[in-house]
Order: C-alpha cells, then sequence, then structure tokens
C-alpha cells in the first residue's frame, strides 16, 4: 500500500488569490518569459553566427572523446563471414599505380636525431605482421568491416623511438591528389596513446590481398579507434613532435581529435 | 496535447460572510518553472538538431535504391525533391531539383562540417536541457502525474476518437463534452508526454552510440550495431515531428489556459485538482 502510493498522483494545492495579484503576476511572468526568450534567441543566434557556441561545441566534444578513450580498452573484432564492401572514398582522384615503385616511409623527429627511410619489404620482415577484422566507420554516417592486416604501429615507436618529448605523430601522404588530379598532400594528427594502441596498424593488406591504389597502397594508417578520415592512405612520412600538428580535415571545419 | 475541450473554469469562489464577498481567483500550479524552461528551449534545440541532422544524412542517405537511368538519383529525399520541382508552379527556383529537400529542411547539402559543429553544440544542450526537465519533475513531484496507469489503454483510445469526433463536431457546429478527468492530464496526454520522453532519451542514447560506437560499443550493441543505431536515430526524429503536430494544434484548440499555464505555471483549471486541505 505504502508502494502504491509512492507512486500515486498527488492533488495539486488549489489557492486563492486576489484578482489583482493573480494579474500583475501573470504579467510579470509574461515579460520575464518573453525577455528570456529574446534573450536567448539574440544571444544564441549571435553567438551563433560568430561561430563561437559551435567551435566551444567541437572543443568540448574533443575532450569527452579523449576522456572516453582507454588504451587498454579493445575494439570489437568480427568473423571473415561480417566482412562488407569497403568503397574507395578518396576526397580527390584516385593516384595512378606509378608512385608505388619509388615509395618510401621517413620518419623523423626520432631520439636518434636521424632521418630513417624504409621501403616496404624492410618494413615487412622486421616486424611481425598482425590480422584483425574491425569496423571502419566515416564521418559521413557509412560504416564497413574489412580484415586488415599490417605491423602495429606500436611496433614502429618500439624500434624508432621518436624524441623524449613527444606527444604527437604527424602523418603525410605526398601522394594524395585533389579532385583534378593535381598535388593535394593529405596530412593527419594522430596522438601517440592512439598511435600506441594494440590495434592501430599501418596496413598494407585489406581482404587478404596487398592494399589496392584506391585503399592507399602500399602502407595506409588503420586506427579504428578514428573516424576514417585519419586513417590516411599511402602514407611517405611520420614526423614525431610535441606539438599538436595541423590536420586536414581540422583546417576544413571537422573536429581535430575524432575518436570515436 | 490538452484536455477540456468545452469545460470553462471555475468562478470566483464566493465566501460566506454577508457583507460583500472579496473577490478571489482560484489557480493550481501547473508546471515548475525547471520544466517550463525546458519546455520552451527545446524547440530551438530540437529545431537545430533537425536541421543539422538531416544535413548529416545527406552525406550518406540510409534509404537508397540502384542508381534511377533519369535522374541518376539514387536517394529517396532526392526523388521527393524531384518530384515537388516537377509539381511546383512556374516561377519556382529548382536550380537543384535533387537538393529541394534539403534545401528546405536543412543546411543543405554539402554542409557536413557545419552540420556536424551544430549537431554537437545542440546535442550537449539537449541532454542539459533534459536533466533540467527531469529535476524540475523531480522537485515539484510531477512526474507522477505523467506516469501512464493501466486503465490508460481505454482511456487513451477514448480521448483519441474524442479528438477525432472534435474535428466533425465544430464542422456540424455541434456541442461536445469532452471525458470527465479527475487527474491532471487526460490518459492520451499521459501516454504522449510519457512516449515523447522516452523517445528524447533514446534518441540521446543511439546518438551516443553512433557518435562513439567503439568506445561505447555496448551501446551501439543495443540498438543491434552502429548501423541499425543510425537507422533508430533517424526514425527518433520523426517521432518528434509526428508529436509536435498535434501538439500545437491541441493546445491552440484547447484554449488559453494550457499556453499560459506553460508560461506562468499556474492553471485557473481546478476541477482536476484537489483542495491542499483535502485528503
Amino acid at each position: 500500500m505504502k508502494r502504491d502510493s509512492a507512486f500515486k498522483e498527488r492533488p495539486a494545492g488549489i489557492v486563492d488569490v486576489a484578482p489583482e495579484t493573480w494579474r500583475r503576476r501573470s504579467r510579470r511572468d509574461f515579460l520575464v518569459f518573453g525577455a528570456s526568450a529574446f534573450g536567448v534567441l539574440a544571444v544564441g543566434s549571435s553567438w551563433h553566427h560568430q561561430g563561437w557556441l559551435a567551435n566551444m561545441a567541437l572543443r568540448f566534444d574533443d575532450d569527452v572523446a579523449e576522456a572516453l578513450y582507454s588504451p587498454n580498452r579493445l575494439v570489437p573484432t568480427y568473423t571473415k563471414s561480417q566482412i562488407t564492401l569497403l568503397k574507395n572514398n578518396y576526397n580527390g582522384a584516385t593516384p595512378g599505380p606509378g608512385y608505388i615503385s619509388a615509395w618510401r616511409l621517413t620518419l623523423d623527429g626520432l631520439s636518434s636525431g636521424l632521418g630513417v627511410s624504409l621501403d616496404i619489404h624492410t618494413l615487412l620482415t622486421r616486424h611481425q605482421v598482425h590480422d584483425q577484422i574491425t569496423r571502419f566507420v566515416c564521418v559521413e554516417g557509412w560504416s564497413a568491416i574489412a580484415w586488415w592486416a599490417g605491423v602495429k604501429f606500436d611496433d614502429l615507436l618500439n624500434a624508432y623511438p621518436p624524441v623524449s618529448e613527444a606527444k604527437w605523430a604527424r602523418l603525410e601522404s605526398s601522394i594524395n591528389l585533389d579532385g583534378y588530379g593535381r598535388p593535394d598532400p593529405y596530412f593527419v594528427s594522430i596522438d601517440l596513446p592512439t598511435a600506441r594502441h594494440p590495434q592501430t596498424l599501418l596496413a598494407t593488406h585489406l581482404n587478404g590481398q596487398p592494399l589496392a591504389v584506391g585503399h592507399g597502397a602500399p602502407l595506409r594508417l588503420l586506427a579504428p579507434v578514428k573516424l576514417g578520415l585519419k586513417n590516411i592512405k599511402a602514407i611517405t612520412r611520420i614526423t614525431y613532435m610535441r606539438d599538436e600538428p595541423k590536420d586536414y580535415w581540422a583546417e576544413r571545419g571537422y573536429s581535430r581529435y575524432d575518436g570515436i | 496535447m490538452a484536455p477540456h475541450f468545452t469545460q470553462g473554469h471555475k468562478e470566483p469562489m464566493a465566501t460566506f460572510t454577508p457583507a460583500a464577498p472579496p473577490p478571489c481567483v482560484s489557480v493550481v500550479r501547473r508546471h515548475h518553472v525547471l520544466v517550463r524552461v525546458s519546455h520552451w528551449l527545446i524547440i530551438p534545440l530540437l529545431l537545430g538538431l533537425i536541421v543539422s541532422g538531416i544535413s548529416i544524412y545527406w552525406a550518406s542517405p540510409i534509404y537508397r535504391h540502384n542508381p534511377d537511368p533519369q535522374t541518376g538519383s539514387a536517394d529517396y529525399f532526392a526523388d521527393a525533391g524531384i518530384w515537388i520541382c516537377a509539381h511546383l508552379p512556374e516561377g519556382h527556383d529548382c536550380a537543384s531539383r535533387r537538393d529541394w529537400i534539403y534545401n528546405h529542411t536543412s543546411l543543405g547539402p554539402s554542409m557536413l562540417a557545419p552540420a556536424l559543429r551544430l549537431h554537437w553544440c545542440c546535442a550537449y544542450l539537449f541532454m542539459l536541457n533534459g536533466l533540467m526537465y527531469l529535476a524540475g519533475l523531480l522537485l515539484s513531484g510531477e512526474w507522477r502525474a505523467l506516469l501512464p496507469r493501466v486503465s490508460d489503454a481505454v482511456g487513451a483510445a477514448k480521448m483519441a476518437a474524442y479528438y477525432a469526433g472534435t474535428a466533425f463536431a465544430i464542422l456540424q457546429r455541434q456541442p461536445r463534452k469532452a471525458p470527465r478527468q479527475s487527474t491532471k492530464y487526460n490518459p492520451l496526454q499521459r501516454l504522449a508526454y510519457f512516449s515523447v520522453s522516452i523517445a528524447c532519451l533514446l534518441a540521446v542514447l543511439t546518438g551516443w552510440a553512433i557518435h562513439k560506437p567503439i568506445q561505447v560499443s555496448w551501446l551501439a550493441a543495443i540498438f543491434g550495431g552502429f548501423d541499425s543505431a543510425r537507422v533508430w536515430h533517424f526514425w527518433l526524429m520523426w517521432i518528434f515531428v509526428l508529436f509536435v503536430i498535434p501538439h500545437v494544434i491541441l493546445v491552440f484548440a484547447d484554449g488559453w489556459d494550457t499556453l499560459r499555464g506553460m508560461l506562468t505555471g499556474w492553471s485557473r483549471r481546478v476541477e482536476s485538482a484537489g483542495r491542499a486541505n483535502e485528503t
């Protein structure tokens, strides 16, 4: 009985007020609400017009994403029967395969103070190759489940340690083209905790085949904890640095951290 | 949605003193101030979420078919735009027929980055607003009036039939009496307000499921995975749209007291409220 009454609707108290008081209070409340509505609209639209409010929300959302990240939380993996088609979503033109034979990966910002230049054969023979079937999520809203293979970014970081104060990696592709087929270098910022995640790969294979040109042959980033736009194709240079590097899509109004 | 179509409010209470009675207005507390503030703030927030949400949808439409050989369109919203432009009178601007729907209901096509910024901005404020609404309900105890009851299944159907019949009654100029009501809301209102609150909660949960499908992958899994959580999120928008239309019509049909109640917090309809000193 007592339990029932806790959920039972209570009678609202009826109050008798003088008509004058009632009119005065109603008028006051209307004015307060009207002024507030006007204020909210004026402030909201002017802030929005300057992009201030939305930009603050974008930064706040990046902080939330970074707080949600845990180096120990693994990305869900799938079986081969769950693999779906992954489309080539190169923003510009897909480059021709001519670059692959001369392709090399350059590493900068290393603790040794030297620059390192690797070819794909060296990279694959010196490091263990790992497989994983994970979901790839695009900022546009679509997703695909794909089977990737490659070396762990973490293994590369251990083999060629960055300078001690480094917190960021700048990954760059000089191969990238714009919509008219002109060179349009692509670059992303990756925080080192993400680079060290056990499922962050420098991928060389997709669905059991060496990467096609459309998917970033011969080496692309596969960081399943990030949106697809961070997963840069045809990486040509990795630079470790202390300060946050620029990011291709962040310069075009998207968020910088892109953790999912 | 609101009650009382034909019931008037109570006249000022008479007292039993032989001298001229002091005129008095009987009023009853209707909505807590936090409930009222969150009720009005949700309007611009939902509007911002919908116009940005449709721009986000444009970037990767869920409902697609094989490209139409004539129009090249593979998106049903684009088809609808083409259809509308074909039926608009001369003189209307139909430069981009495939984008007509997006141009008229959203920030527009190719606006993904600004749309995402606006969507996050409104989404965080939407969640804060929801907490404010809950706080108002809890502080005032008004949450009890919103809980659906077992008998509401029949009661809600009766109210729906009454509202549907009222449209005809107005056309035939016949007076109509509302079903008797002894609670703050009628059964259909309870069902609608309760469901739309649950829809808000689901919109937030599916939103997080598609925003952070890796870090909160368990949440995406509840809705059947990332792709199907997107479908949920899309249809929840339609629930809000479908709620708002009868909600606004019925508030205006129901009269001034209902609208004033959401502004000032007080109502002069005291029939369905008990006297404070009565038990």
